[in-house]
């Protein structure tokens, strides 16, 4: 950590989360959802990109079982997902 | 110069040898036998004959009208530094936020800010992670991933992993720091497991994720543009029965 002493000299202040802190998942909960989640990131090299699906689904089990505050997931960035998501419904239908 | 003059020359005293002196001037054009008639203010009663002087009068005013302003303006400049440095609050943090110095937050960003924001496709940042802990705390940490690439604007998911190798449950907590300094200002953590108090039980294992995101305008950044590689990295202390930390103006706050 570094203290901002030196006035004028890059220094960094940490910042709180803006939704806080996620309660932990003690009973492991969501255990399988990360798993797919690390599996998905390991094939594609790490590529965040590409597993934003099994994160969605990951941060949609947590709020199922309590362990985050629900909120709607264009919040928290999927808007591009859910979008894909009813169009495909629309194109079915 | 005259009798006087020349008597002082010779050393002697002038009170004495100018007796012959009587009635006339002394060296100093001064008349020593009229002490009450001399050409400087001296004790306080002859004070009184130079104020009946016109031009000492005068001369007195002028100088309480200067001192009046000299003071005022005195005055003034004391009640300026007050104010300035009152002032000096909200400017200082006008021109931290104009200029990101110290990594002081960017004005503007709130999370409302997640719903709008649009990836920005062609920059692409590696984020490696690093976990340490407190040499007095016994627990097991670790990132689950060395390294994941995002894009500025995109959310993105991170997992650490904590085993409480004792057999007592041990309560930490953690911070984190951001590597470049500069880019901690665009890191943005929407949530985490910083900043409150978690708790493991004996020979526990847990996941931690981080969600977090990159400003995407850290591609606008002229001094980001060489800035390729963040680096976050957690700390984890042990917290103690009533220890309170020094946590950056954070409101614990209850997700469930």
């Amino acid at each position: 950590m570094s203290t901002a002493m030196n006035f004028g000299s890059k220094s960094f202040t940490p910042r709180p989360p803006d939704k806080g802190a996620f309660p932990l998942d003690h009973f492991g909960e969501c255990k399988g959802f990360k798993e797919k989640f690390m599996k998905c990131l390991r094939a594609n090299r790490f590529e965040n990109a590409l597993c934003r699906q099994e994160s969605k689904e990951y941060l949609e089990c947590r709020m199922e079982r309590q362990l985050m505050a629900k909120e709607p997931l264009e919040k928290l960035g999927f808007k591009d997902l859910i979008d894909e998501k009813s169009e495909e419904k629309h194109s079915k239908l | 110069m005259g009798l006087c003059g020349r008597c002082l020359a010779a050393g002697w005293g002038t009170r004495v040898l100018c007796v012959w002196a009587r009635g006339s001037l002394g060296p100093w054009g001064v008349d020593l036998w009229a002490p009450s008639r001399q050409a400087w203010p001296g004790p306080p009663q002859a004070r009184g004959v130079a104020r009946s002087n016109p031009f000492r009068r005068g001369q007195e005013q002028e100088w309480r009208r200067r001192n009046k302003t000299v003071l005022t303006y005195v005055g003034a400049a004391a009640v300026g530094m007050v104010g300035m440095s009152y002032a000096a609050v909200p400017l200082y943090r006008l021109y931290c936020q104009a200029t990101g110095l110290g990594g002081s937050a960017v004005a503007g960003h709130g999370s409302d800010q997640i719903e709008t924001m649009e990836p920005v496709k062609d920059r692409i940042i590696k984020v490696t992670f690093n976990a340490d802990v407190h040499a007095s705390l016994h627990w097991n940490f670790r990132p689950q991933q060395t390294e994941i690439y995002v894009v500025p604007g995109e959310t993105a998911l991170a997992f650490y992993k904590a085993k409480n190798s004792t057999d007592k449950p041990v309560i930490g907590i953690s911070t984190y720091n951001v590597v470049p300094f500069e880019a901690g200002q665009y890191f943005n953590k929407i949530q985490c497991f910083c900043f409150e108090e978690q708790r493991l039980n004996p020979q526990e294992e847990v996941d931690m994720p981080v969600f977090f995101f990159i400003d995407p305008e850290f591609a606008e950044d002229p001094r980001m543009a060489s800035v390729d590689l963040i680096t976050l990295s957690y700390t984890f202390f042990e917290a103690k029965e009533g220890h309170k930390l020094p946590l950056p103006g954070y409101q614990k706050q209850i997700v469930k």
